[in-house]
């Protein structure tokens, strides 16, 4: 029985950026009607191809075909002519505007006067098609994350999207908001027939959602295959490219005493809502303690409240038994405490600066620095050339400015910058966060070494794998406050996910 | 922009090496002179004899080079006033405005002391002088401050605050000196009155005492930002707010120096200026025109790039350019306001420059398959 | 009283024009801080043509026309080369402060034209701004292409992802800002005061620019503070008709000013940001990069 013709097909797709090929010939059969899982890693390419379908970048070689018809795509606007939508891995919403306001923006239909109570009424017969439950009138930052994407799929659907791609959608809900996801998805293939396209590196969302699966790797297609006959095992090495073993740290090393005590610490976020709840934890020295969670549960508040970077709404925080919840950032640095922020190019680093005056950022307080207010310049260029070499940090020399690093070696700068001091106490938000492999392992190693110094490290990562193989205890993080804070032998993926989700310790042990 | 099979963008440049900042600043300056003359066709003689005057009489004659040398430093002041705030990334425009408060409070000191009616001062006049430079300084910190305070903790635009007291500022001048009783001149011609001979400022060859001040302000300023950790705080604070807040420093504070700083020197340029200067030594009905000249100091900060030394040659030509302008503006009989064409010129030639520094135009041919491409980001997964 | 009321809602018309451009680039998430320059290069062009052709049409034509030529540069500064806002703002005030000058000197002194008819006593400026208000309001929050503006000014990258086409809305934006403060530049120069003289506009721009923050970005507020402030202006200039006597006309010069300088400080308290917080674009003043 021959193959059905496929919906959207693509052959021979190529995409170079500068120093990099992102896709290699790939080909892609998208069937009607069916759930069609794009799997692979970081850097693979199935974003870059994803959007190629949606015409927001060219492809340098490749033919694309819709319904039999060739097609090309020069930009959303066609794409979405031709009934392909797209919900990126970041929200495309206006926060501030309804969620009406929202899903009319932009729409061919919507010339001129914009009539809104016929909008409203056109999309409320969508949503009752479909079956969602949404507040029209609700302003987008309301909503939580889980809603705010079911926003952009209804966004998709009000302008005729035949075909959905959906790219990472899960990286950002809990647990349940994925079922439910799923579960919509499921019923809008079954029932409407639309087809979607599934962007994701997680396998068991593929196994469970997708009927097919294409496994790209390094830019190439390694497999194609319906998912009824695949296993986790072969899409892992598949994916991967070889049997990895992953290596968890080694228990062996007994922590010092106790240094950080933090009791019901709690903290408002920039919209005054109150993010963090109440924390309380408290961590030797030389133990790594991982906040789980997605992000947006209070994480960032969390960190900042660490550093000094915001007031603490209530709670108290000691160091080493010192009182320092009300104390200056600048004062903790002196203190110990070293902090390494999410964004790194934005927050932790100067772009216009050189990388000798980024060293300066966390050193210009110093006394062995500084000598009657003046810096010490040799003193600090000869600091840098230390942190270059010890942290593997590729840059022609010190003086160039740090906007000329790659972002893998801008953290590298930056821990290495960070962790001359010797902090007691090391505060990690997304450390490896947008970072190639090697980097990534790097940056774990490092951390590893600085609590086998015997600083104590307060890890928030979004990835359970990394939280689970660095920390001593974990805690996972769900609307600002812990669900329990767990020792390694009891955290395991399950539980901890669970928790995430917002389920109480005693269900969560129960699963 | 498409062009056929090939396109033009803008680029951005990698970093330049330091000859490329001197060289775009001479040719900022050289573009604004060329298309300056532009000014000068309505003369009977034409451009280059009308730059002859100017020069001439800015740099060759010995009246006009001391008349030159008097605004210099006038505009150096001016020139630190601005220069300061931008390095935190704030823009003090309310140099007019300082000015007059300094040029206030110098002449109010004598007046405080009494020291303006009779012919032999209580106090020595060094000592009173050296009150009307500190006066000078600390009102125009003052308003300056008071800019830098509400920008910092209550994040009000500062542009906004300063140009209003801008205008506050310039109506109290006019009360002061049209109204204002024991503070207007002897003659009832709207200025204030005259400083008596004893304050007169000490003169070195004509030139006073506040050019060591403003040089030694340059020297200060250079250190201050390249090797001081002050000064390493601010520049870090003007070019990442958020990564200076991580690395422990604290903008209220800081936002609120840099404007006492500059607003400190805006308020000596209006002490060098009303009571410094010979022939002057009052506060003249045509104030304002000095107000207007303090953004010339704007200007050749932003073309010094924030370096004070480097910005020392460059007030030393304008201050010529102005002058000179001036004056063949009288010799030529031009409409009023060559002067501050060339202002206006200069800021258009420095914006351009800018353009020219940071980015370059490329030319591309369009790879073949793809049609109309735009450009991307980086990759992602 | 009546002529008092009349001059007040005049002279708010030159705050109002200029605000109401500068509200509508700034909803695109363009800001402009030169907003003086362009009314100052706007009135002179319209005072010079005006005078030498001695026809009003044309002599507003050449001020919006120059508004939108500067308009078009600060976009062209802003938006292509992605340049610092406040850069480019303040470089076309200084341009136009001292190129105006040196233009307009030959031109001192008043309009030689008769004077623009009034509706008993009204200009007609002031229903025009009033018109212009609501056609504003109505664009803004009726229409597609006001979804589009706002939202190309809260989230540019979602308004692209929409099939917005962010830079041309961008584009569009600032210069109308630029022709309505050309407008308002010959709207004084050609009526409320029609008499040449260098720096006319003494800060207004600047004023009309606090304005608009003032106004959380919404017309009718813009209205209401434009005429408020009108009428301030109006008092100061005349204050024996409510205080007599009791303080030097010079003195109340610096009212109107003054004002506004609590009025900026109290819209920058945490009761106020909380509110205006949320009504500011949120992209204001950054520069899109697509992709």
């Amino acid at each position: 029985m021959t193959a059905p013709e496929p919906l959207l097909a693509a052959r021979g797709i190529s995409k170079r950026f500068p120093g990099v090929v992102a896709l290699d010939h790939v080909d892609l059969d998208v069937r009607a009607g069916e759930v069609h899982a794009i799997l692979g890693q970081n850097g693979a390419g199935k974003t870059t191809l994803m959007n190629i379908l949606f015409g927001l970048v060219q492809p340098d070689e490749g033919t694309l075909t819709l319904d039999g018809r060739r097609v090309r795509f020069r930009s959303p606007h066609d794409a979405l002519a031709q009934g392909i939508g797209m919900v990126h891995q970041t929200r495309r919403l206006v926060s501030a505007h309804t969620v009406l306001e929202n899903i009319v923006l932009g729409h061919p239909r919507a010339r001129g006067f914009l009539n809104l109570r016929r909008a409203r009424a056109d999309v409320e017969t969508l949503c009752n098609r479909y079956g969602f439950r949404v507040d029209l009138g609700a302003r987008v930052w309301q909503l939580s994350e889980g809603g705010r994407q079911w926003v952009e799929i209804l966004k998709a659907l009000y302008r005729g999207a035949r075909i959905l791609i959906l790219d990472e959608p899960t990286s950002v809900l809990t647990p349940p908001e994925v079922r439910t996801l799923l579960a919509g998805l499921q019923a809008l293939v079954r029932d409407q027939g639309v087809t979607v396209l599934l962007v994701t590196h997680k396998l068991p969302i593929v196994m469970t959602a997708s009927r097919r699966v294409t496994v790209l790797r390094s830019g190439r297609v390694v497999a194609r295959l319906p998912t009824a006959e695949a296993t986790e095992e072969v899409l892992i090495q598949h994916m991967i490219g070889r049997d990895v073993a992953f290596r968890s740290v080694g228990r062996s090393h007994t922590a010092g005493r106790p240094l950080l005590e933090v009791e019901h610490l709690a903290a408002f976020n920039d919209k005054g809502l109150l993010a963090l709840r109440g924390v309380t934890f408290g961590l030797r020295e030389g133990e790594v303690l991982g906040v789980a969670g997605v992000t947006g549960n209070g994480q960032e508040e969390l960190a900042q409240v660490l550093a000094g970077l915001r007031p603490a709404a209530g709670g108290r925080l000691r160091l080493d038994g010192l009182d320092v919840t009300h104390l200056s950032p600048l004062d903790r640095w002196r203190l110990g405490v070293g902090y390494i922020p999410a964004e790194r190019a934005e927050v932790a680093s100067i772009a216009a600066f050189s990388l000798v005056e980024n060293t300066t950022l966390n050193y210009h307080f110093d006394p062995a620095y500084t000598r009657r207010g003046l810096l010490d310049d040799t003193g600090l260029a000869q600091l840098t050339q230390r942190i270059l070499s010890a942290y593997n940090v590729k840059a022609p020399h010190e003086y160039v400015r740090a906007q000329h690093l790659s972002g893998g070696n801008l953290q590298k700068l930056i821990l290495g910058r960070v962790l001359s001091r010797h902090p007691r106490l090391l505060i990690a938000h997304l450390p490896t966060q947008g970072l190639d492999v090697e980097a990534t392992a790097f940056v774990r190693s490092t951390l590893l070494d600085a609590r086998a110094s015997g600083a104590a490290v307060v890890l928030i990562s979004e990835d359970l794998d990394e939280i689970l193989s660095l920390s001593d205890w974990v805690a996972p993080i769900y609307e600002g406050r812990f669900g329990a804070v767990l020792p390694h032998d009891e955290a395991d993926a399950e539980t901890v996910g669970a928790m995430m989700a917002g389920l109480p310790m005693r269900e969560a042990g129960a699963r | 922009m498409r062009l056929g099979r090939h396109e033009i963008t803008l680029d951005p440049r990698p970093t330049l090496r330091p000859i490329y900042t001197v060289l775009t600043a001479v040719v900022a300056i050289v573009v604004a002179l060329a298309l300056s003359s532009v000014l000068f066709l309505s003369a009977e003689t034409g451009p280059f004899s009308a730059y002859r005057i100017v020069f001439s009489y800015a740099f060759f004659n010995p009246r006009g080079f001391l008349a030159t040398t008097h605004r210099a430093i006038y505009l150096l002041f001016a020139t630190y006033a601005f220069l300061v705030p931008l390095r935190a990334g704030l823009w003090n425009i309310g140099l007019p405005g300082q000015v007059f408060a300094g040029a206030l409070a110098s002449f109010a000191v004598p007046l405080a002391l009494r020291a303006a009616e009779s012919p032999t001062p209580a106090l020595p006049p060094v000592l009173i002088i050296g009150l009307m430079v500190a006066a000078a300084a600390a009102a125009g910190g003052v308003l300056g401050g008071f800019a830098g305070i509400l920008r910092a903790r209550l994040q009000v635009n500062e542009i906004l605050v300063t140009m209003m007291l801008n205008s506050i500022l310039f109506w109290l001048v006019s009360y002061m000196i049209k109204e204002g009783g024991v503070f207007m001149g002897a003659t009832a011609e709207g200025e204030s009155f005259s400083l008596p001979p004893s304050l007169y400022a000490p003169l070195l060859r004509g030139v006073p005492f506040t050019a060591v001040l403003a040089l030694l302000a340059a020297v200060f300023l250079d250190l201050l930002f390249a090797k001081t950790a002050l000064g390493y705080r601010i520049r870090a604070l003007g070019e990442n707010p958020a990564a200076a807040r991580y690395g422990g420093i604290i903008p209220v504070t800081l936002s609120l120096m840099v404007f006492l700083l500059g607003g400190a020197f805006a308020g000596l340029a209006g002490y060098h200026y009303f009571a410094a200067l010979p022939g002057v030594y009052k506060i003249p009905g045509n104030y304002g025109y000095y107000g207007d000249l303090a953004f010339y100091g704007i200007i050749s900060a932003l073309i010094a790039r924030g370096s004070s030394l480097g910005a020392v040659p460059i007030a030393v030509l304008f201050a010529g350019l102005s002058l000179g302008a001036r004056f063949a503006q009288g010799a030529l009989h031009l409409p009023f306001g060559v002067d501050y064409a060339l202002l206006g010129l200069l800021m258009m030639t420095f914006v351009g420059s800018q353009v020219v520094y940071n980015f370059r135009l490329a030319w591309r041919r369009v790879p073949s398959e793809a049609a109309s491409s735009m450009t991307t980001g980086m990759p992602e997964a | 009283m009546w002529e008092l009321l009349a001059r007040s809602l005049e002279a708010s018309t030159i705050f109002l024009f200029a605000g109401l451009g500068e509200l509508i680039n700034q909803r695109s998430g363009v800001l402009n801080v030169g907003l003086e320059g362009l009314m100052l290069f706007g009135g002179t062009a319209a005072f010079i043509a005006a005078q030498t052709t001695g026809s009003y049409p044309l002599g507003f034509l050449a001020g919006l026309a120059i508004g939108a030529v500067l308009g078009l540069a600060h976009g062209f500064f802003s938006i292509t080369l992605r340049g610092d806002q406040v850069v480019s703002g303040m470089g076309l005030w200084i341009l136009s402060f001292g190129l105006t000058t040196y233009l307009g000197s030959a031109y001192t002194g008043p309009l030689g034209l008769p004077r623009i008819p009034t509706v008993a006593g009204l200009s007609p400026f002031f229903p025009l701004g009033v018109a212009l208000v609501a056609a504003g309001w109505l664009v803004l929050f009726r229409t597609s292409l006001g979804l589009a503006i706002r939202s190309a000014g809260e989230n540019p990258g979602a308004a692209e992802a929409s099939g917005v086409p962010v830079t041309a809305i961008r584009y569009l934006c600032v210069t109308f800002g630029g022709v309505l403060a050309g407008l308002s530049g010959a709207a004084y120069t050609l009526s409320y005061n029609p008499v040449w003289n260098y720096n006319f506009l003494m800060g207004w721009g600047f004023v009309s620019l606090a304005l608009v923050f003032f106004s959380m970005w919404n017309p009718w507020i813009l209205l209401a503070g434009a005429s408020l402030f009108g009428m301030m202006w109006q008092l100061s200039l005349s204050p024996e008709l409510v205080l007599p006597g009791v303080l030097s006309r010079y003195i109340w010069r610096t009212v109107p000013f003054a004002i506004t300088i609590p009025i900026l400080i109290v819209i920058s308290t945490s009761w106020f940001r909380t509110r205006w917080g949320l009504a500011r674009p949120e992209a204001l003043g950054r520069p899109y990069v697509k992709g």
